[in-house]
């Protein structure tokens, strides 16, 4: 027998909610305080009636700000179910009606009513000159947005959405407002800002003149002119970039798989680490190699009596950089491809007397297409958002995502240029990832349960063999070379002049000292560090938390919008790094969100980032977990959060430290989002590696990325400790097989089967 | 178990951020327009010896005064330290910062004076940075190449594939040449100039410094920039030698200005002199900047060239700082030099 | 120790249809049972026929499109499964795996207010139960498929559930484990009077343990009753073939004089209890243990052939083709010397023959 009889004369959730409301609406500051989230000072500095900190309810009273009054209003409303249930069609056209009404009316308001008063023309025509202004939201406006969504879901709940689950709707609620806030709304502002002209007007002409200028779109190259489009020059990198990653990978996948190559596990792990390296780390070896003055060029040039040049810069420096570090990708990509291919369709092959060429050419190879459109993309849009190596590898050959960088930040400070090169970028990725779906459309060829069936992947045919040997092995040895001179350039006094051996370069970055208040972190680099560890090991766990929960909503919920939801969550993939950085500029540097400068936007960009792969890990673990564990859960008598927490988290372990492992990965790594997100305060290790890369201090910014390789490598490790493991049986829910390898079955958006591994820097 | 972990994790995070972000009683926010080590470095210095928390953000100077208008409404800043002067002064024409006569005016520079009046003493000149280039001496004379003396020696066909310089269109420091050849040369002559410079060049960087860093590492034999740029290089040990160029040239003024509105106007106040006493501006050199201070008595390494050697040109701030000026030279620029082919 | 008791209540459907999302056709198509407290009904049909959709309905994991719920006379029709009384043990078992069977046992109780004493006294008097003390602390894949299904089924107990059901609990079992758990599974109902709904797909299990069965068959209700009525007397021609095996004959309904019905089957006629049937064309159901084989040419027979016979052991099955198609008979005289291509004479008992709807 259940005792859980006690009737509330009104719904607790409800009660629950409208207390939340009240804390942010009359408890909190409404607005943000200047000195950041977790600054508290406010309370000691004339809260609650100095102006700045004041609760809404305050200012209401004060008669301040009078158009956040309503709100107040609205949170009370709720109070007129006393003694209605649930199902009483009252208590859900009543919620839904009043929290709709408060949560349009708090949007509005921070939408109208901006630094200057209204933001809005016709506003101002309307009523006139407001004499008042706003700054961006706070605590209180959190709490009582957060308020009316959940008041909203609760309405929604109850006229029956998804079976009248409290739990299942507001996560949907949460999920969608989450999404539409962080990734909808920066880029709907991005397109808005595109369109305008310098005095603040809206211009389709001016935008279309930017749009169609020939800096982006000439093809005065292929006529013999000095250089074509930027455009132009992005798409051509990306696609050589996607494809040869593509033909790389797969011969890494084949050599491990099918050769019967001993070493597979080593190789693996090196082809871990062009994914943990800042990108542009790799650019400046590639300098430092092929440079006009750099080791290879100036020997080659040496022995054959050739004038050096400047070959590496533009085209072909930037191809060897992007497919050093982006083969790897399609590396993890294939190889789950490459195992998942039945080695029973190839056996069948072979016994219906084909070869074992015949064999690999018509059954292996073909299995393997949706992996090999997969493992392009990928390239593809690594390539497009790529940051580090064109800022230093580019020459004359400029891309979009470096002109973007310094359409704003350069002399010309023009936004709207950065914004249209931005939809100009997002137009290809976001095309490339349409042509892949419509391309595979439902062709999955590879299980996702993970149940291999007896049998033995054949043998390559000896000739193929031998060739990815010697493929493979070459670029092996190139790898193994540039990350020698990573390595070793983070030791040499001053590269190309002074070539003695020091540890300057540690010293100055890393060096530790004693004061009076203990330990003393001098060295330069400490800062931007410890920020980034902040950062990241805050950002991973949200990332992994709500990629697991949209993970759950999407495989065990059902509702209406279920595919649109699902493609609004996967979007952010298809989404450059760049893109985000100044969309986000554009959304959160003014009010009702204004989160520039702080160490909160740089979370929220590593969140929505990496989302969509947390999103895919759990997806596919638990797609493996029999659905009667849920019910079974239900039926007796836990809700489904309890579910969601004691029985499907727990089984997703796996899953979790890949989601984990993963966004703490590229949150270190990334760049080109957070290079216009940092500020003084929140310095990340990236950007800080640029800087140095730009003051010539190559010896630090080496340094500090072997150190940063070597941190990751460490904290990975911590993770799957922490995470943990506990025996769970015959179950065949995979346990994470050394997690740090990031090999988890992360299948791309449209690709129901094929287990994919995303990553890399971005 | 994990959850209680990542719990841990999350409140000790939440608890160093707090802890970092705990405010002291006085402070001082400041808008720094230099390199992020000199800002760091000043913003600390100026903690230590006064007491006061310096809240700093850096970005750049166009960056800067485009934020102040913004938010002129409800300014956030209280100090604008650093940047070059064209933005300084458009800033005080539209009276974004406050009229200040520091105690210190009579110690510094002419040129910083002028600064001072031109603007009604609403900014003033904290140092000084002329344009020139610098070369690898190695790659010179690997490449048997004359040493270059004098802008006009930059077009010699000798020198093709030798030069970089930055884009005007991302970097000031390009257009600050493009201002300065034009006002040498006179524009139509010196449009010839940048079209014969353009055959020389290998690469047009983003940023401004970097042609010069490119020939620190040996990637080109010559970069124009401005001249404490390639000091820094020699500084750093690279085999680079800075050349100011024999027909004279521009320069520009880095500025520190109050913001009107100020919140903390006092501590502005007393940062914006001590910004410019003499051992202040001499500590510059150790964050690895090496521009003219303006208070005569300071200090600058024995690397960097005298800015009284050289001869600079009456650099017309006002018309080559305002926004029209600059779209229709870039424009110019744009189609008649970059376009054509190398 | 805490003693596990029943709170057995009804269920009851009224007017019940479920048509899922996208399907064209409903799941369940306007059933309407009432099932009493303290009784163990099955539901007993072939893949696909809606009994499936109809216990998760019970259980609050899918809800109705239209029609009303009572368990134990109050509406659940909008309830989740979280808020009804009703315990569900399932076909895969369903246990944590993560958790020991402790653990899984008492998961319920918390939920339930029970604190952290009485959940675990009640778990061990649940384990108790069904003969598993002693194995708490195991995890469920240290445990037999045998044990696994007895822990599925004290965790569902030990809520003291108004409703119990199980959905093929012992499809993943073998042969005799089967026929054990099955009747342990009826001991501890009729011992405790819990009300159980049973759902499984084999009728000997079903003619086994229940008090009652609901043979369903596309969507609909085809019977309901005991399993003696079922066997006996089925209503048509898909139970009677589903029940059992049965040989289906058209015949002829002659007169129908109260409750007797005159019918012809080819050259025989038969008094048969008319079941409502009326005069013209019908069918009859005959099970192939009432089917009297004798030698060819007796009176009240009709003539047939052997065209096959197999031995298998406690009886011998025959194949016999005749003027009304192919019967089906058993003879558990294995001495019998039949041999394929006799002539044989097929006599019907009083009892034999049901007469169904053609």
């Amino acid at each position: 027998m259940r005792f859980r009889e006690t009737r509330w004369p009104i719904e607790p959730v409800a009660v629950l909610w409208m207390a939340v409301g009240w804390l942010g609406f009359a408890v909190l500051p409404w607005y943000g305080i200047e000195d950041g989230f977790f600054g508290f000072s406010w309370l000691f500095d004339g809260y609650p009636s100095d102006s700045e900190f004041a609760p809404a309810l305050v200012l209401a009273l004060k008669g301040e700000k009078l158009w956040l009054a309503p709100l107040g209003l609205l949170l009370v409303v709720p109070l007129l179910l006393w003694g209605r249930t649930k199902s009483d069609p009252v208590f859900s056209r009543l919620l839904i009606i009043v929290s709709a009404a408060g949560f349009g009316w708090l949007l509005f308001q921070g939408f109208a009513i901006g630094l200057r008063g209204w933001q809005f023309g016709w506003l101002t025509s309307l009523f006139g000159e407001l004499g008042d202004r706003q700054f961006g939201m706070g605590y209180g406006a959190l709490l009582v947005s957060g308020a009316f969504l959940f008041l909203f879901t609760l309405g929604v709940a109850a006229r029956g959405a998804v079976s009248g689950d409290v739990f299942v709707v507001g996560s949907i609620g949460f999920v969608v407002a989450m999404v539409a806030i962080f990734i909808f709304m920066p880029i709907l502002m991005m397109l808005a800002n595109a369109m305008q002209t310098d005095d603040g007007g809206y211009s389709p002409v001016a935008f279309l003149a930017k749009l169609f200028s020939s800096r982006l779109w000439s093809l005065a190259c292929l006529a013999g002119g000095s250089r074509c489009g930027v455009a132009w020059n992005s798409l051509l990198l990306a696609v050589l970039v996607g494809l040869l990653t593509m033909f790389l990978g797969l011969v890494f996948a084949l050599v491990v798989t099918r050769t019967g190559f001993r070493h597979g596990k080593l190789l693996r792990a090196l082809t871990v680490l062009p994914i943990i390296t800042p990108a542009f780390v790799i650019g400046l070896a590639i300098i430092l190699l092929f440079g006009l003055s750099g080791a290879v060029t100036q020997s080659v040039a040496g022995a054959f009596g050739l004038q050096p040049t400047r070959w590496v810069y533009g085209l072909p420096g930037l191809l060897i950089a992007q497919v050093l570090a982006f083969t790897p990708i399609a590396f993890l990509v294939l190889m789950g491809v490459v195992e998942g291919v039945s080695p029973s369709m190839e056996e069948a092959s072979q016994t219906l007397r084909a070869s074992r060429w015949q064999t690999f050419w018509t059954v292996s190879l073909p299995l393997m297409r949706p992996g090999l459109a997969n493992a392009f993309l990928l390239g593809f849009i690594e390539s497009m958002a790529d940051f580090g190596n064109p800022l230093v590898l580019s020459g004359n050959y400029d891309v979009l995502s470096t002109e973007i960088f310094f359409a704003i930040v350069g002399a010309q400070n023009d936004a709207a240029l950065a914004a249209i090169l931005a939809l100009v970028l997002l137009a290809f990725t976001l095309g490339a990832f349409y042509a892949q779906r419509f391309w595979i459309g439902r062709r999955s060829y590879t299980t996702v349960t993970g149940k291999g069936d007896a049998g033995v992947h054949p043998r390559l045919p000896a000739g193929l063999t031998y060739a990815l040997y010697v493929i493979a092995g070459l670029w092996t040895a190139f790898t193994v070379l540039v990350y020698t001179v990573i390595f070793y350039g983070s030791f040499v006094k001053l590269w190309g002049v002074d070539q003695s051996l020091t540890l300057e370069h540690y010293r100055k970055a890393f060096s530790v000292g004693w004061n009076e208040f203990g330990i003393h972190w001098s060295g330069s680099a400490w800062s931007s560090f410890w920020t980034t560890m902040e950062i990241t090991l805050i950002s991973a766990p949200l990332t992994a938390g709500i990629g697991l929960l949209t993970a759950y909503l999407l495989v065990r919920q059902n509702f209406r919008g279920k595919n649109a939801f699902e493609f609004a969550t996967m979007l952010s993939f298809a989404i450059p790094g760049t893109v985000i950085g100044v969309s986000y500029i554009i959304a959160f540097n003014v009010p009702p969100i204004e989160l520039t400068g702080t160490g909160i936007i740089l979370v929220l960009s590593f969140i929505f980032r990496n989302m969509p792969v947390g999103v895919r890990a759990g997806v596919a673990s638990m797609s493996q977990i029999d659905r009667s564990l849920d019910e079974s859960s239900l039926t007796l008598g836990a809700n489904s959060w309890q579910t969601f927490r004691r029985v499907i988290l727990p089984l997703l372990r796996s899953a979790m430290l890949a989601a984990l492992v993963y966004s703490f990965v590229r949150a270190m790594t990334a760049i080109s989002a957070v290079i216009f997100l940092v500020s003084a305060r929140y310095d990340l290790s990236t950007s800080y590696i640029v800087g140095r890369v730009e003051n010539n201090e190559y010896g630090i910014a080496i340094a500090y990325s072997t150190v940063l390789i070597v941190v990751m490598l460490m904290v990975i490790g911590l993770m799957q400790l922490l995470v943990g493991s506990r025996n769970i049986g015959r179950r065949g829910i995979q346990q994470g097989d050394g997690g740090w390898s990031v090999r988890t079955n992360v299948s791309l958006p449209g690709t129901a089967g094929g287990p994919t591994t995303i990553a890399g820097a971005g | 178990m994990i959850k209680r972990a990542i719990l841990g994790a999350g409140i000790l995070a939440a608890g160093m951020w707090a802890a970092s972000s705990s405010a002291s009683a006085e402070s001082l926010t400041m808008y720094c327009g230099v390199d992020e080590v000199w800002c760091q470095q000043t913003a600390r210095a100026f903690e230590e010896k006064t007491g006061i928390t310096v809240n700093m953000t850096r970005k750049s100077a166009g960056e800067i005064y485009a934020q102040l208008r913004a938010e002129a409404a409800n300014p956030k800043a209280d100090i604008w330290w650093g940047g070059t002067g064209d933005p300084h002064l458009q800033a005080s024409e539209e009276g974004l910062t406050v009229e200040y006569k520091s105690p210190l005016l009579n110690q510094l520079q002419p040129w910083a004076i002028k600064q001072a009046e031109t603007s009604g003493y609403r900014t003033v000149g904290i140092y000084s940075g002329a344009l020139g280039f610098g070369y690898n001496k190695d790659l010179l004379a690997k490449n048997n190449l004359p040493e270059p003396k004098c802008w006009a020696d930059l077009i010699k066909p000798e020198y093709k594939g030798h030069i970089q310089v930055a884009n005007p269109n991302s970097s000031g420091t390009a257009y600050n040449m493009l201002a300065t050849i034009v006002q040498l040369f006179g524009e139509d002559k010196g449009f010839e100039y940048m079209k014969a410079l353009h055959k020389n060049v290998n690469q047009y960087t983003k940023s401004g410094s970097a042609p010069i860093k490119a020939a620190g590492l040996g990637e080109t034999t010559i970069g124009i920039v401005f001249i404490h740029d390639a000091v820094s290089q020699v500084v750093a040990g690279f085999p680079i030698v800075p050349v100011t160029p024999c027909e004279g040239t521009g320069y520009e003024i880095g500025s520190e200005s109050i913001i009107k509105g100020a919140r903390n106007l006092e501590a502005a106040k007393k940062f914006y002199d001590w910004a410019l006493e003499a051992d202040v501006q001499s500590m510059a050199q150790k964050a690895g900047s090496f521009q003219v201070p303006s208070n005569k008595a300071a200090k600058t390494s024995d690397k960097a060239p005298d800015l009284s050697t050289i001869k600079l040109i009456d650099y017309d701030f006002k018309k080559y700082g305002s926004s029209e000026e600059r779209k229709r030279l870039l424009k110019k620029w744009d189609e008649e030099v970059a376009s054509l082919p190398q | 120790m805490a003693e596990i008791r029943s709170n057995a209540a009804s269920v009851t459907f009224d007017h019940v249809t479920k048509t899922y999302p996208g399907a064209s056709m409903p799941a369940v198509d306007d059933i309407s049972l009432a099932i009493e407290a303290g009784k163990l009904v099955t539901l007993l049909g072939p893949s696909g026929c809606g009994k499936t959709t109809t216990l998760r309905m019970i259980a609050g994991l899918e809800m109705p499109s239209s029609g009303r719920i009572l368990i134990g006379g109050k509406d659940v029709t909008r309830l989740p499964a979280t808020d009804r009384d009703v315990s569900m043990v399932f076909q895969s078992y369903a246990l944590f795996p993560h958790m020991t069977v402790m653990e899984n046992v008492s998961y319920g109780l918390r939920f339930s207010g029970h604190d952290k004493k009485e959940a675990a006294s009640r778990a061990h008097a649940g384990l108790e139960l069904v003969g598993l003390t002693g194995l708490e602390a195991r995890l469920p894949s240290e445990l037999s498929g045998g044990q696994q299904q007895r822990v599925a089924v004290a965790r569902a107990l030990v809520l003291e559930p108004q409703v119990l059901l199980f959905d093929e609990p012992l499809s993943n079992l073998d042969a005799k484990l089967r026929r054990h758990v099955r009747e342990e599974i009826r001991e501890i109902q009729t011992k405790l009077g819990l009300t159980v709904v049973y759902v499984t797909h084999d009728q000997e299990e079903a003619l086994a343990v229940s008090d009652r069965i609901i043979v369903m068959n596309k969507a609909v209700i085809a019977q309901d009753g005991t399993p003696r009525e079922l066997y006996d007397a089925p209503a048509n021609a898909f139970v009677a073939d589903f029940i059992g095996e049965a040989n289906i004959l058209d015949c002829e309904v002659v007169s129908v004089e109260g409750d007797e019905a005159a019918v012809r089957l080819g050259s025989l006629a038969l008094k048969l209890p008319a079941r409502g049937q009326l005069v013209g064309p019908a069918k009859l159901a005959v099970r192939p243990s009432r089917i009297e084989i004798g030698p060819a040419g007796r009176p009240r027979t009709i003539a047939g052939r052997l065209e096959k016979v197999t031995y298998v052991g406690s009886h011998l099955e025959l194949i016999i083709g005749t003027p009304h198609g192919q019967v089906f008979a058993i003879s558990h005289n294995i001495d019998a010397p039949f041999q394929a291509g006799d002539s044989v004479g097929i006599g019907f008992p009083e009892r034999g023959p049901v007469l169904i709807k053609a």
